[in-house]
């Protein structure tokens, strides 16, 4: 069953095409990885989906929920991790969490937001202010905000870049096992070895262009690596 | 190299705003002003009618000094100003962490290049408006220009006065209070053992009837020392140690829970609180140019003794207490809350609420300025002019910039229907508060259009997509 349905979806700035009449539908329970070298439309894409920029054509339904005309259920439902982690300046982590507790409206905040800490190896840190937090750190808590509502799919741009291996470790057996729950995953990369670590299914985009979508066995079955293949499509075009 | 990093500044800033709202928009801001200097200036022989050219002239002054106090805290605010404008992404002015160039060589090449904007956007176009105008009015053109060399020397006064003040605030506040205080005993004693008149220590007016080598030289001293003082002590290190705060997000939220914004209320006060300068930004951009205009009344009232100075202090008082939603907005882009179920109207909503409390601050010195002035009799139709241009301005404010005030106030289009909208209600309050302060008792009606203008503000920009800043 879709959760995930995106029909003919267009983005144009100006003379520039950023997402080119993509169609695409993500059932419950995967873990899809969008590929694409930089600039190809992966950010873009990931924004339109989550209602952050309309779309110039298309549609797109999450959750079976318009999201053109209602962008704002949809940021209610799932849970979004941006490219460049931005939370507040001036807050703490931890108030960070709870300020995102109490516009999500989650009453079990506090004790949501150790579980967090905790996993993501940063209670150290809850009491220091976002600006001054690494940048590693930052990625931390914008994971942890994006999960903190037990959202049924999440959205993340770029998930591993600025995290330790450790982490980055944790992060892939949580996401893992969070789609084994029947949750699903929509994320973007261009580091392939991570795509073909954890994602069920993969897309590749370039210029705007899904240029493949498929589960990622086909791949294996046929003993093909993942770089091969996306560098052999980009390359054609 | 310095003059490198100065060249690309310049591009930069004009890059920053033309990237917003394009190249012409932006070029027309300095033609719009220079149109309302022409158009107020040929009012001039009007008001010279009830004023007289010297009275004019002291006027213009305390206004430029006052211009150049409300944007001269650079030492308050130090690397918080280049972060606000720039952005973690700038390039040039992040620089120094990349490049051998010391952070002080930044932000004096920060300074030129804003001093050289503000010249640009504001004080040349306001000289040729006047200039311009000597065409159509008996008002001698070598004057005028003459006039306007003392104005930016105001200017450049009250910037470098305040961003030395500024400075001192950034390291102690007990020294700013010893420096204030010394000031102050100063100005007494100069106006009331040695006779100096004030017209006098308003030096650049008093150059343009006594033309002195002397009172030039003091005017470059007052320039330009107090800056270099402020540039060799400015703070602007990047803190080596991670600040730590105790939670109190949610135990000041529970203070505003009056409010369904209430957790947004309290981010907006941990903001403020915690940020660079703390509570001075408010003092330095809001309570130091209403002090100042206080002060300023004051020889008002002695120049024109029949004017009922609080019922102006009111309207001057409400233009500027709207400001304190630029300061508030300052903090906060839109960007965090891009990926949260949140509204943009719900931002604004917050802010005006936020907005309203910090606003007692305004309501407070209505009232000591009332009982300063012993204008007792007129404190209710202060009032009301008070919270309705407040109210008024605001709603204007919000619906032409959302949450960019200080960014699209330099369209030039957004800008000019701003003025349209605001200044014919500050016309007519002011000339309505001089004829009979009590009809502004009527003055809350304006408040039907601006709860209407904001309800219209809401949707403009939930349908509006935000800018990226």
């Amino acid at each position: 069953m879709p959760v995930i349905k995106i029909n003919n979806l267009t983005k144009d700035f100006g003379d520039l095409t950023a997402v080119d009449k993509v169609t695409l539908s993500i059932d419950k329970g995967q873990l899809f990885g969008l590929l694409g070298p930089n600039g190809s439309g992966k950010t873009t894409m990931i924004k339109m989906l989550t209602g952050q920029i309309k779309p110039t054509n298309g549609t797109a339904e999450i959750l079976d929920i318009d999201v053109l005309n209602n962008p704002i259920k949809v940021r209610t439902k799932v849970g979004i991790i941006p490219e460049q982690e931005t939370p507040p300046s001036f807050l703490t982590a931890e108030e960070y969490l709870e300020f995102v507790g109490s516009i999500r409206k989650i009453s079990n905040i506090k004790k949501l937001s150790e579980q967090w800490f905790k996993l993501l190896d940063f209670e150290d840190q809850k009491n220091a202010l976002c600006k001054d937090l690494s940048r590693g750190t930052r990625q931390k808590l914008m994971v942890a905000q994006a999960f903190l509502h037990e959202p049924q799919i999440a959205f993340i741009d770029e998930p591993l870049i600025n995290l330790d291996p450790i982490i980055q470790r944790t992060l892939k057996d949580f996401l893992l096992d969070y789609i084994k729950k029947g949750n699903t995953v929509f994320f973007s990369t261009h580091v392939l070895e991570i795509a073909e670590e954890i994602c069920t299914q993969i897309g590749i985009i370039d210029k705007g262009k899904l240029l493949h979508n498929g589960p990622i066995t086909e791949l294996k079955n046929k003993k093909q690596h993942l770089e091969d293949f996306f560098l052999k499509l980009v390359k054609e075009g | 190299m310095a003059f490198e990093i100065l060249k690309i500044m310049i591009k930069e800033e004009w890059r920053l705003h033309t990237s917003l709202f394009g190249n012409r928009m932006f070029a027309f801001f300095p033609l719009m002003i220079g149109i309302s200097a022409f158009i107020a200036s040929m009012f001039l022989p009007n008001i010279q009618t009830i004023m007289t050219t010297q009275q004019m002239l002291q006027s213009a002054n305390y206004i430029f000094i006052l211009f150049g106090v409300t944007i001269g805290s650079f030492g308050l605010t130090g690397k918080e100003i280049l972060n606000r404008r720039f952005g973690q992404a700038s390039l040039i002015a992040y620089s120094s962490r990349s490049l051998p160039v010391s952070e002080r060589t930044i932000f004096l090449n920060f300074l030129i290049k804003d001093i050289i904007y503000y010249v640009i956007l504001w004080i040349l176009p306001i000289t040729f408006g006047l200039v311009f105008a000597t065409l159509f009015i008996e008002i001698n053109t070598i004057s005028i220009l003459l006039v306007c060399g003392t104005l930016i020397l105001s200017f450049l006064i009250g910037l470098s006065i305040v961003f030395f003040l500024s400075t001192i605030y950034a390291h102690s506040i007990k020294l700013l209070i010893v420096f204030l205080t010394i000031g102050l005993v100063v100005f007494l004693v100069l106006i009331n053992f040695y006779n100096i008149g004030i017209t006098t220590l308003l030096l650049p007016y008093s150059m343009y009837y006594n033309p002195s080598l002397s009172k030039f030289f003091l005017i470059m001293f007052l320039i330009f020392t107090p800056s270099t003082i402020s540039l060799i002590f400015l703070k602007v290190d990047y803190p080596e140690k991670k600040r730590q705060y105790k939670n109190s997000l949610m135990d000041l939220s529970y203070k505003f829970k009056f409010s369904q914004h209430s957790y947004y209320i309290a981010k907006d006060f941990l903001d403020l609180k915690r940020s660079e300068g703390g509570l001075g930004k408010i003092i330095f951009s809001f309570l130091f140019p209403i002090g100042l205009t206080w002060l300023f009344l004051y020889i008002f009232l002695e120049l024109i003794p029949t004017v009922k100075a609080i019922m102006i202090f009111a309207v001057f008082l409400g233009i500027v207490s709207a400001s304190i939603y630029n300061i508030l907005t300052a903090f906060d882009t839109f960007n965090p809350y891009m990926f949260l179920p949140v509204k943009v109207s719900t931002i604004i909503k917050s802010k005006i609420t936020s907005y309203l409390i910090v606003s007692i601050f305004s309501l407070l010195i209505l009232v000591l300025a009332t009982i300063s002035l012993n204008q007792l009799e007129w404190f209710i139709p202060a009032l009301f002019s008070f919270v309705t241009i407040s109210v008024y301005s605001l709603s204007m404010t919000i619906y032409f910039a959302g949450l960019h005030p200080t960014i699209l106030f330099y369209n030039s289009k957004i800008f000019a229907q701003y003025i349209c909208t605001v200044s014919p209600i500050l016309f007519v309050f002011t000339i309505v508060s001089i004829l009979d302060p009590f009809i502004m008792l009527a003055s809350p009606v304006l408040l039907i259009p601006a709860s209407f203008v904001l309800k219209k503000s809401y949707k403009k920009w939930d349908k509006w997509k935000p800018l990226s800043i």
